[in-house]
């Protein structure tokens, strides 16, 4: 019996942006899809979502023991951790410049420079690298590091609505790629896009995070934003084609569901695979619906993300 | 195409007879028009209109439902593709698979765990729905379907020979089952049985949607009206595409061949209960209306139960927190008091930030019907008055030393008006953004 | 542009190719012409001749080529019988005579004459080689990238390129510091008569460098050619070009980087060429002297030639005038300055917006019950204020008693590019939230029923009435820099002047009042969008008409155009109408296409003015709901804050919940309360004699409204045949309600 034909005729495709140059022994690319996530038989998912590991420049004191069980001593110094993450199986280095933040040690521009070229040596990966969320060490710090790893590619993070300017200058001047953050809002994530736009950088050369909750804590928001994100992008509004970062690790692992085991009520199951699995599952809700790069962190959860993205792969 | 309220009205009687429980026509059409009501509530209502209501009411995907009393499972009737749209409205079913080579006791044990599961979230009690049995003998697969249904459980029947079933849908009773035959099985040949229990029956067909239209065609003229598409799913990427069609053909299509719910097995695409987990996953948020899992850990089915529900919300209403005094990280007297709203993606984050900060901190939740804190402002549903109410009601003076209330920066234009509110208490403005709270929280003790 | 100008560049152009045609020929014959030439630290070449040409100059046999090529680019002069156009030759010549200096600054850098030797020039930071005693020369890649970042990211709002020598020393400090002020970088060069501007400010002490954003070029004119080098490299880095996109490069420039240049003193031909050259960037250049104007928005964003006869700036002092000068060079590029923080001795910020004051604390009062605040802000020239200057006229609160009140008058005027009369009372109205952002000091309400209260505590910080100008001054800059360029605010506490003012302001009140009543739908070729909402209503969007304002009452026509100016990215965009589909029901093309676009297709036809036929879409914050009673051929309004049962059997937030989340739901939608006193108020079905039903706390709210409404309508007693829930809240109880009072909509044809 004749089924009626539902494949969509896009108007648009995904923007495709590379990250990786010069002295990287690997670039990734993302994006570049032409349909919903790993709807092949309607469309071209030209590369598969990406994993990045997150590591910090300074020895983590909030995350969940279980994270610190994994990394073990490599959490002191980001070179080894970034080289244990590659061997582990990221496909990117999320560098989190967390020290620079004043109330969790306020180094500065020479630090950041020091770091990311210590993690450039230690890894053959392509760099994320974020700011700690302070506007004015953002500034300073992303700027230095984009300086610093001139000719490599490199993206770096984030660059919002009040605080776009500079980071987006440094990422133009340093030929870097630039992550373009806004609050869970399809219109507030078009307008960034448009404003950093404006300011001359190249759609190859912007990614936007469109912000998530974990699984529990607001997930089904992000879900829904990215799949009108999407859905625009490929109607061919051309200020929302480009791939979309998350991350996934950060939100998960401050849910109480993966940070403790203390006092949950026994249904919660067992702690790691719960707290693994609240990572994952984020991480493969959000690749549902459009995902291209996610910052991950724990090696379980990153091992589980890539091989369920083998398998969705394999249908191309 | 949908009908609006006004289209509705012109067919209904008129009377305002209020009988429905509405207190006129017109306010009953637009409950119909936005699906918030059922046209059999009318009383009066005429063959001709019933007619019409119900083409443009039949709902794209039928409704299908599983087991009986207070586990009754409905899966179906979905409306839209995309839950922005809308919203996606019936929570899939989650069953655990019991294969026919467990032995009795570890057979009661799957049931038990089952049965027995239940957690809270968000003031909702979570459960998984039923389990999945697989028949071998008639008699001992009659036994095992009564001692599930007895535990109050929906089922499905696994099984291929008809006298078998048959004798599982007697033991189901009048406890709804499903009859899952297997891919290949010749469901038409079934329809008949299923007629009789009032049961509902699967249909399959591997990977050829063609043929499973054909399939549901032939069974519907069998005599089988609800029905449950298996799309033969042979990896990951079908898992997505093969719902995503039948979704599209069922929803944009009108294509009632197609327009029943789906059931999947990610048990058998994967390794270890976590790949399960996250096949689980991605069927929840695409499409699937009944999962059949292989394992069932605890944290595995916690996890899926939390997106299961995150999922089906309806995002035009979000889920809210009970309105109320909260405690984080066991505050004392001295602790600061802060106050938000009962929209729960600004409760987990205002409570998210106190928590990662490691400091204590009494929070107020004030009730907002669910908005955050600029919506619930600018409704009128966040002002003075109802955070004096909050306070008074929770009786959180009791409880602290001190008068002071720390306001979200968003609403610092409140501060007059809550002083007057509250004579005597000292009004703080906190940070706009819930991410400022550790610093604020630091500034706050440091002084 | 002036045939004086292009007579003068011509012939400074032709002047400096020959010159560097002999200088490059000499150094060739002296040197060879493998001799490499490189400028400091860089690894654009010869910045100027990459952008231009494309040529990665390093040694003098390839400058050779760059010669010829601007022979290429000079003109005969326009003879004086010719008219024909001649801004392309003189802009040619412009370009020539950059890529000649290039070319000379070359020569000099390989003789080892570059950067120029000045005698004591110390400089606090530099990347010049030579030490002590030198001038800087070309700013190296370091300092241009550091730089470059602020200037893209804005902190740097732009960069002045100052040739010559300043009437005076004074004068010349003054304009420094002005600058300086505003964080604009300052690059030096040329001189008038031997003498140049870095030598006053080496006199007069002011240190000079990288550290202080003051970069001393040379003394010489052609030095000046390393500020456009700076520009080129600008572009080339910042823009993601290549040397050669001239084009690409010298558009970057005009809308990217805000430079100017002010030329002082006697402008010679070479000056003259030097400053075609600027404008190719789209730099204008400013004088001092008498020379003819080139007015015409054109090449630069606003003129490109301004003359500003030093002796002719209003003004006492050199002082005075040199401040002016820089205030009109901003201007004329269209400089936007942000001002952060607010310069006022009370802490400022939006946590201090919901302060009372109350009466024990007081210090004193302005407006209330015992005496008479205003607020008026117009639109006014450019030329007539002065921005930031703010004037008390009249006493200040000093003899008056604790607790006290004074009669006081705030007339902010502004002045902007984009500003419009229309904006005058969205700005104005900002006031409330400025003046309440301050510690320690009440606003309430707006035009002449102003209220406006200082605490003790504010006024013993030293809080006074000058200070509210400068809030009005600073936020202004900072909220509206989009389209205010100037503020200028005047307190008028003088019993007559504060008489004579609020006369005026009253006079423009009742205008702007008039101008609202007259605005209408017709007569506008824009509506606006609101899309704020989409967050939770994704298919939701207002269309907002000077006859309907949107639907929460917060955002009206004018406030949609002012914030579409103001953010033109933002939420609000304008829409527009297109062919007119149906009058009567208020259907555009345009406002269909743009919901169907903006609606994710969910949406596609939307009437203005009818409840029946395709209403507007609701977000769910809407003030009333507007919902048909079949029965009384008419329609009810409910308020928000009516918690009471309706005749639909319904209360507020359970109709909320059928007619919010964006979907179209014909018979009912939610409005702005406004929206009920416009004509077009559901004009397809009638208009307002359909109402039947309101919430009686509209009713007194809008008392005065309404009533007009009801004599607009020719029926006076209007109001008083609507029930409300007093009346009626049930359709059996309305019924012989609107019988008994005689309720038009009875009688009018069915409305469904």
């Amino acid at each position: 019996m004749a089924v009626p034909e539902v494949k969509e005729k896009y108007a648009g495709r995904i923007q495709e942006v590379t990250l990786g140059a010069g002295s990287r022994g690997k670039t990734v690319a993302i994006g570049g899809e032409s349909t919903l996530p790993f709807l092949h038989f309607e469309g071209t998912v030209a590369n598969r979502p990406a994993i990045a590991i997150e590591v910090s420049d300074r020895e983590p004191d909030d995350w969940s023991p279980l994270l610190k069980e994994a990394w073990g001593d490599v959490m002191g110094d980001p070179a080894k951790w970034a080289a244990k993450a590659e061997e582990l199986g990221a496909d990117v280095i999320a560098l989190s410049l967390d020290s620079a933040h004043p109330e969790r040690g306020n180094t500065g521009a020479d630090d950041a420079r020091k770091t990311v070229r210590k993690v450039l040596e230690a890894t053959t990966l392509p760099l994320i690298v974020y700011g700690p969320g302070q506007k004015d060490k953002d500034n300073e710090v992303l700027v230095a590091a984009a300086e610093e790893a001139k000719g490599e590619r490199i993206a770096i993070g984030n660059a919002e609505e009040k605080n776009y300017r500079t980071i987006v200058a440094a990422a133009l001047a340093n030929d870097q790629v630039v992550i373009a953050k806004s609050p869970m809002d399809v219109n507030l994530a078009k307008q960034l896009n448009v404003l950093i736009g404006d300011m001359g950088i190249p759609k190859d050369r912007i990614i936007m995070d469109p912000t998530t909750g974990a699984l529990g804590y607001g997930v089904e928001y992000s879900y829904s934003v990215m799949e009108r994100v999407r859905l625009a992008a490929l109607g061919g509004d051309a200020t929302l084609q480009q791939p979309m970062v998350l991350t996934v690790g950060y939100e998960a692992w401050r849910t109480k569901e993966a940070r403790t085991n203390d006092e949950v009520p026994q249904e919660w199951g067992d702690w790691a695979q719960r707290a693994i699995l609240w990572e994952a599952n984020t991480a493969i809700t959000l690749v549902n619906t459009g995902a291209n790069l996610l910052v991950l962190r724990h090696p379980q959860s990153v091992a589980l993300v890539r091989k369920a993205i083998d398998r969705l792969m394999a249908g191309a | 195409m949908a009908l609006s309220g006004i289209q509705i009205y012109k067919v209904l009687p008129q009377t305002n007879c209020k009988e429905c429980g509405v207190a006129t026509c017109l306010a009953f059409a637009m409950k119909l028009a936005a699906r918030q009501a059922e046209l059999s509530a009318c009383p009066y209502v005429s063959d001709e209109a019933k007619a019409m209501l119900d083409t443009a009411a039949a709902p794209p995907i039928r409704l299908i439902t599983l087991g009986a009393g207070d586990r009754k499972l409905e899966v179906g009737n979905e409306t839209v593709v995309y839950r922005h749209e809308k919203t996606f409205v019936h929570q899939p079913g989650l069953f655990l698979r019991l294969p026919a080579s467990l032995s009795d006791a570890d057979f009661a044990a799957g049931v038990d765990k089952v049965a027995g599961y239940t957690v809270e979230r968000v003031g909702q009690m979570l459960r998984t729905d039923g389990v999945a049995i697989e028949g071998a003998s008639a008699d001992a697969f009659a036994a095992r379907v009564k001692q599930a249904v007895d535990k109050g459980l929906a089922v499905i029947l696994l099984a291929s020979d008809p006298a078998v079933i048959e004798a599982g849908l007697a033991a189901a009773g009048n406890t709804k089952p499903l009859i899952y035959a297997g891919a290949g099985a010749d469901s038409a040949a079934l329809a008949p049985l299923a007629k009789k229990y009032s049961a509902s029956l699967t249909v399959g067909a591997a990977g050829d949607l063609e043929a499973l239209a054909a399939a549901t065609e032939k069974a519907v003229a069998a005599g089988a009206e609800d029905l449950v598409l298996d799309p033969g799913m042979t990896g990951w990427a079908d898992a997505l595409a093969l719902p995503a069609q039948l979704r599209r053909a069922a929803i944009k299509k009108n294509f009632k061949q197609l327009g029943y719910p789906i059931i999947a097995f990610p048990g058998s695409l994967s390794d270890s209960a976590e790949e399960e987990a996250m096949l689980a996953s991605l069927l929840i948020g695409k499409y699937a209306g009944l999962i059949v899992l292989d394992r069932f850990d605890q944290a595995v089915v916690y996890s899926l139960l939390a997106l299961r529900q995150n999922i089906y919300t309806d995002p035009q209403k979000p889920i809210q927190v009970s309105p109320g005094l909260y405690e984080i990280g066991e505050p004392e007297p001295g602790s600061p008091l802060l106050v938000t709203t009962n929209f729960s993606l600004t409760y987990f984050s205002v409570a998210g930030e106190v928590e990662g900060s490691g400091r204590k901190a009494w929070l107020l939740v004030a009730d907002s019907e669910g908005l955050s804190v600029l919506t619930a402002w600018a409704a009128g549903k966040f002002d003075a008055e109802a955070i004096a109410k909050a306070v008074k009601t929770t009786g959180v003076a009791e409880k602290i030393n001190h008068k002071s209330i720390v306001l979200p920066g968003a609403v610092a234009g409140l501060s007059g008006e809550l002083e007057e509110e509250l004579p005597g208490w000292k009004v703080l403005v906190g940070p706009r953004e819930s991410i400022g709270i550790p610093s604020y929280l630091k500034l706050l003790a440091s002084q | 542009m002036s045939k004086y100008i292009a007579k003068a560049a011509i012939r400074g152009a032709t002047a400096i190719v020959n010159e560097a045609d002999q200088l490059l020929e000499a150094a060739i014959a002296d040197l060879g012409a493998d001799k490499e030439v490189a400028f400091t630290n860089t690894a654009y070449y010869l910045p100027t001749i990459l952008g231009f040409t494309g040529k990665e100059v390093s040694n003098l046999g390839q400058l050779r080529d760059v010669v010829a090529h601007c022979k290429t680019l000079l003109n005969e002069p326009p003879g004086d019988e010719l008219w024909l156009p001649y801004l392309g030759e003189t802009l040619d010549s412009g370009a020539a005579t950059l890529l000649a200096a290039e070319t000379i600054e070359a020569v000099r850098f390989v003789r080892g004459q570059q950067p120029e030797k000045i005698d004591g020039l110390q400089l606090v930071g530099t990347s010049a080689p030579g030490g002590p005693g030198y001038a800087n020369g070309p700013i190296d890649d370091i300092q241009l990238r550091a730089w470059g970042i602020q200037l893209v990211d804005g902190r740097m709002p732009g960069f002045a390129a100052i040739v010559g020598c300043a009437r005076s020393n004074e004068a010349a400090v003054t304009l420094i510091r002005e600058l300086q002020k505003r964080n604009i970088l300052v690059f030096l060069s040329g001189n008038v008569n031997g003498r140049s501007i870095i030598d006053q400010l080496q006199e007069e002490g002011v240190e000079m460098g990288y550290d202080t954003y003051i970069v001393p070029f040379g003394r010489d004119t052609i030095s000046a050619i390393y500020a456009l080098g700076f520009a080129t490299r600008s572009a080339l880095t910042f823009g993601g070009m290549s040397g050669g996109q001239i084009r690409d490069i010298l558009l970057y420039n005009k809308f990217r980087v805000f430079a100017f240049v002010l030329a002082l003193g006697e402008v010679d031909d070479l000056k003259y060429a030097a400053a075609a050259g600027a404008i190719n960037y789209g730099f204008p250049v400013i004088a001092d002297t008498v020379i003819p104007q080139i007015l015409p928005t054109g090449v630069t964003a606003y003129e490109h030639v301004v003359s500003m006869p030093f002796d002719d700036i209003e003004g006492d002092t050199d002082t005075d005038k040199a401040r002016r000068m820089v205030q009109r060079a901003i201007e004329v590029r269209g400089v936007k300055i942000k001002i952060t923080d607010v310069p006022i001795p009370v802490p400022y910020g939006s946590a201090f917006e919901g302060e009372r004051i109350r009466r024990a604390d007081m210090r004193v009062e302005f407006g209330g019950s015992k005496s008479t605040a205003f607020e008026y802000l117009r639109m006014v020239d450019s030329d007539s204020i002065e921005d930031g200057r703010i004037t008390v006229v009249g006493p200040d609160f000093s003899e008056i008693k604790d607790g006290g009140a004074m009669n006081m008058g705030m007339v902010i005027e502004v002045a902007g590019r984009k500003m419009q009369e229309d904006f005058e009372p969205v700005l104005e109205r900002q006031m409330h939230y400025f003046v309440n952002g301050a510690s320690g000091i009440q606003h309430v309400g707006q035009r002449d029923i102003t209220w406006i209260r200082f605490s003790k505590a504010a006024v013993d910080k030293g809080f006074g009435l000058k200070n509210l100008g400068d809030i009005a001054h600073a936020r202004l800059h900072a909220e509206f820099g989009a389209i205010v360029d100037k503020v200028q605010v005047t307190i008028y506490t003088d019993p007559e002047k504060f008489e004579e003012w609020l006369a005026k302001a009253r006079e423009a009140y009742l205008n702007r009042n008039v101008r609202l009543a007259g605005l209408i739908d017709s007569n506008v070729e824009e509506f606006y969008s609101c899309t704020l909402c989409q967050s939770f209503a994704p298919t939701h969007v207002c269309v907002i008409s000077p006859e309907r304002l949107g639907l929460c009452g917060a955002y009206n026509w004018l406030d949609c155009k002012a914030s579409y100016q103001i953010n033109p990215t933002g939420p609000n965009q304008p829409i527009y109408k297109g062919t007119c589909i149906d009058a009567d029901k208020g259907v555009w093309e345009g406002s269909n296409a743009f919901v169907y676009a903006n609606s994710q297709q969910a949406v596609d036809n939307v009437s203005l003015y009818s409840i029946m036929d395709s209403p507007m879409t609701a977000c769910g914050c809407f003030e009333c709901l507007v919902m048909l009673i079949p029965e009384a051929n008419g329609v009810m309004v409910v308020s928000r804050e009516d918690p009471s049962m309706t005749p639909a059997g319904m209360t507020f937030s359970t109709l909320a919940g059928v007619a919010g989340g964006g979907l179209q739901s014909p018979g009912i939608m939610g409005v702005g309360k406004y929206y009920l006193t416009s004509k077009k108020f559901i004009a397809a079905e009638g208009g307002f004699k359909r109402v039947v039903w309101m919430s009686s706390n509209l009713k007194a709210i809008m008392a005065d409204e309404l009533k007009q409404v009801a004599e607009r309508e020719g029926d006076p007693d209007l109001i008083d045949k609507i029930a409300d829930e007093r009346s009626a809240t049930t359709v059996e109880e309305l019924l012989p309600f609107l019988e008994e009072k005689g309720h038009p909509a009875l009688v009018m044809e069915s409305i469904i």
